[in-house]
């Protein structure tokens, strides 16, 4: 029932900003292949 | 209370206080009134149904006959002929009788859900319902966390069906019909400050019969009517997760945006607009001009 | 244009709009054949939903209040719209060129999606006589959600209607007024993309009170966001699929240069690959910061991660295999296939994960996707009407409302 405890409501922060990351950086490399046969034409 | 919903609770309290000055001019013209309620006491109830049978002859609604329909045998709900209805839970505490009808919540999900305030929070506390001006959209029903707002379906001229707080007796002087058909005290009518005093009293006289938790004290962001319990509420068919926030709160964000959005996006969008205007003309392209060409070029 | 052809009499308009009304040969296709009977009796249980009630053709209860009419044809309905305000972006606010070829075409469509998608809100409303209530304010409920998606919807059919406006006052050969609604297209556009976004949004927002009824996997209290960014590729890749479709059924109406309209489609699938992606990082993220990690291995689990990889991040691969490869076959599947997942996106939030634990399932009537059916059906046909009429593509020479010497269509009919 009703406690007294401590909830850390940022507890995934962590994990998002490495999502964040992971995304930039995949998101170079997806436009990247998309845009390969503009180059090579 | 853990900490975070008291840190909730404390901000809806400052939100609150804000607005109470604003509505100070208000407020002066007449009496203040309070919030009123029931509080509903289950280790009294005995499951007679003089309520539904009250609350049915009150509102016109088919009268139930507690002594031979059979109705405890099941978990029901309320529905758009029965404002309010009494189930039975076999409980660790052996069987249990508890009432169910609209909460009438401190700050209703269907009022701030209604786009013509068809549902509307009443200045003493009761939520009600407005034939002309609601059009039927059940926006309502999605939204409210109790499941309490019922549509008759099969009517051509549908209404929405829930407990009034027996709005029409109040404004005569009278209580609701369920309270005074309880023989057994089971339901106490009054303003939520006393019915909490009246309920902590029960539970501090009484530490060992009650759970030590009033449901409704603080639940979808407080309700009017109150709950004690000899066992957890969610064994009594309640749901005790529905958090600590009015509803209305969690669309607040959005709303407030809304005004914002419509400062900001049209000045950024004319603006973009005219910066990637290269023949400056100060308008858009035109189409017709361009079917023209692309014709054209096709023909070649 | 010859300056002797100014307004024709009112009497030669009202026969030229008289025989531009009847339908015109080859009348018994296949789309009309089947499109026909489902109609009609579409119209039938319409008629007996309005006399008997919601309940004597809907399998709607008391814990669904939405079904199909509201989760199909408004929400998901909307949601494919979207392809009009971000095109107007593309081309009035961004002034791309390339993509000027169909934006009447994509204005139009977005204008009878409104009608006829927002429309069937009515037809799910119990009580349809008092829907002018918020707008005359019996009462103004401005403390609701629905308030102002129904305030934008209004608004945004009138911003439309406005925008589509220039092409039937060319067909009218309405020439001043072709010029003063012309006038007032950017501001239009400026005007339906800030509605555009707030009530794509909006539509998510409606859901947010029902925090406690929705499936944890898929409520978010960034359900408005999602709606939103979701609302660009759906709306993207229904142009995608309207133009393969409308290539291949009104070949003769419209007049783009085959390689154009490659460079359109490629284009499209492009912008729809970005979007897409970055949605599916924002599923990604919301599931990170909910951590329902338990959930996953549950049957809702499973459906969830259908939704979410098969058909959020396999349309968005496949829009970039497609552009990469310029392969038309691939673009359309994936259109196709993202259309499929917006369409699950919003049936989820809407109805299959709403209320998820209830006992009382909801499945539509037979009647219920008849009526469905009924409304996309109409829309079609009278998308149809428009854009063989008047110059909605690019037209070629033959297919134009003006002949090649400037002498109006009206005027022909007028004189035969």
């Amino acid at each position: 029932m009703e406690s007294f405890t401590y909830v850390n409501i940022f507890e995934t922060k962590g994990l998002e900003y490495i999502l964040l990351i992971c995304f930039l950086i995949l998101f170079v490399f997806f436009v990247r292949y998309m845009n390969a046969t503009e180059k090579r034409t | 209370m853990d900490r975070r919903n008291f840190l909730k609770t404390a901000g809806v309290a400052c939100a609150t206080a804000a607005g109470a000055r604003s509505a100070a001019a208000d407020t002066q013209e007449h009496k203040p009134e309070e919030f009123i309620g029931v509080l509903v006491d289950t280790t009294r109830c005995i499951g007679c149904r003089s309520c539904e049978v009250a609350c049915a002859m009150a509102h016109n609604m088919p009268v139930p006959d507690p002594k031979t329909d059979g109705a405890l045998e099941a978990v029901r709900t309320t529905s758009e002929t029965a404002w309010t209805v009494v189930n039975r839970f076999d409980t660790d505490a052996g069987e249990v009788f508890v009432k169910k009808q609209c909460m009438h919540c401190w700050q209703p999900a269907c009022a701030a859900a209604c786009l013509t305030n068809a549902m509307k929070k009443t200045e003493t506390g009761p939520v009600i319902w407005q034939s002309d001006k609601c059009m039927g959209c059940r926006y309502c029903m999605i939204s409210c966390p109790f499941d309490i707002p019922k549509c008759e379906y099969d009517h051509w001229n549908p209404r929405i069906q829930k407990c009034n707080l027996c709005w029409e007796r109040l404004q005569e002087g009278q209580r609701p019909a369920c309270v005074t058909s309880c023989p057994t005290d089971a339901l106490t009518f009054g303003t939520k400050r006393e019915l909490m005093e009246i309920a902590r009293k029960r539970i501090y006289t009484n530490p060992d019969k009650y759970v030590h938790k009033i449901y409704g004290e603080f639940e979808a962001g407080g309700t009017g009517w109150l709950y004690l319990s000899a066992v957890p509420f969610e064994q009594i068919g309640f749901r005790t997760d529905l958090g600590t926030t009015p509803y209305p709160e969690y669309t607040r964000d959005f709303l407030y945006a809304v005004p914002v959005v419509f400062f900001g996006l049209p000045a950024l969008l004319y603006g973009l607009s005219q910066l990637t205007d290269r023949d400056g003309s100060g308008t858009g392209p035109d189409p017709k001009v361009v079917a023209e060409t692309t014709d054209h070029q096709a023909a070649h | 244009m010859s300056a002797t052809h100014t307004s024709p009499p009112v009497q030669g308009t009202f026969r030229f709009i008289w025989n531009e009304m009847k339908p015109r040969p080859p009348f018994w296709t296949p789309f009309n054949m089947i499109s026909i009977p489902i109609i009609v009796v579409g119209m039938v249980i319409l008629v007996y939903r309005f006399i008997y009630g919601l309940g004597s053709v809907t399998n709607l209860n008391q814990d669904y209040a939405w079904g199909v009419w509201k989760g199909f044809n408004v929400i998901t309905g909307v949601a494919f719209a979207g392809g009009a305000y971000a095109l107007c972006f593309t081309v009035y606010v961004m002034r791309l060129e390339k993509y000027k070829p169909i934006i009447r075409v994509t204005v139009l469509n977005g204008f009878l999606a409104y009608v006829f998608y927002a429309g069937a809100l009515i037809l799910e409303l119990g009580r349809p006589w008092n829907i002018l209530n918020p707008i005359i304010g019996n009462d103004f409920g401005y403390n609701s959600v629905l308030f102002l998606v129904a305030w934008h919807f209004l608004l945004y059919i009138i911003a439309q209607f406005l925008e589509v406006s220039p092409v039937v006052a060319e067909w009218l050969d309405a020439k001043k007024a072709y010029r003063v609604l012309y006038a007032m297209t950017l501001g239009l556009v400026v005007f339906g993309i800030t509605l555009s976004f707030l009530h794509q949004s909006g539509l998510g927002a409606l859901f947010l009170m029902a925090k406690p009824k929705i499936h944890p996997l898929w409520f978010s209290e960034f359900i408005p966001i999602l709606f939103f960014v979701s609302s660009i590729f759906a709306g993207i890749s229904l142009v995608i699929v309207e133009g393969t479709l409308s290539g291949r059924y009104l070949k003769e109406h419209i007049g783009i240069p085959e390689a154009q309209s490659r460079a359109i489609l490629f284009g499209l699938a492009k912008g729809a690959a970005i979007a897409s992606f970055a949605y599916y990082f924002f599923k990604l993220l919301l599931f990170l910061h909910e951590g329902h990690w338990d959930l996953l291995g549950t049957g809702w689990g499973l459906w969830y991660l259908v939704e979410v990889f098969g058909l959020t991040l396999l349309p968005c691969l496949l829009f970039a295999l497609g552009y990469r490869h310029r392969s038309l076959g691939i673009v359309q599947t994936a259109a196709w296939l993202s259309l499929l997942g917006v369409l699950i996106n919003r049936l989820n939030v809407s109805l299959i994960a709403f209320n998820w634990e209830s006992v009382n399932r909801y499945y539509p009537t037979w009647m219920e996707i008849v009526v469905s059916l009924t409304v996309v059906l109409v829309e079609v046909w009278v998308f149809r009407w428009f854009v063989t009429r008047m110059n909605f593509y690019p037209r070629p020479r033959a297919a134009r409302a003006h002949t090649a010497d400037g002498v109006p269509a009206a005027r022909l009919v007028e004189t035969a």
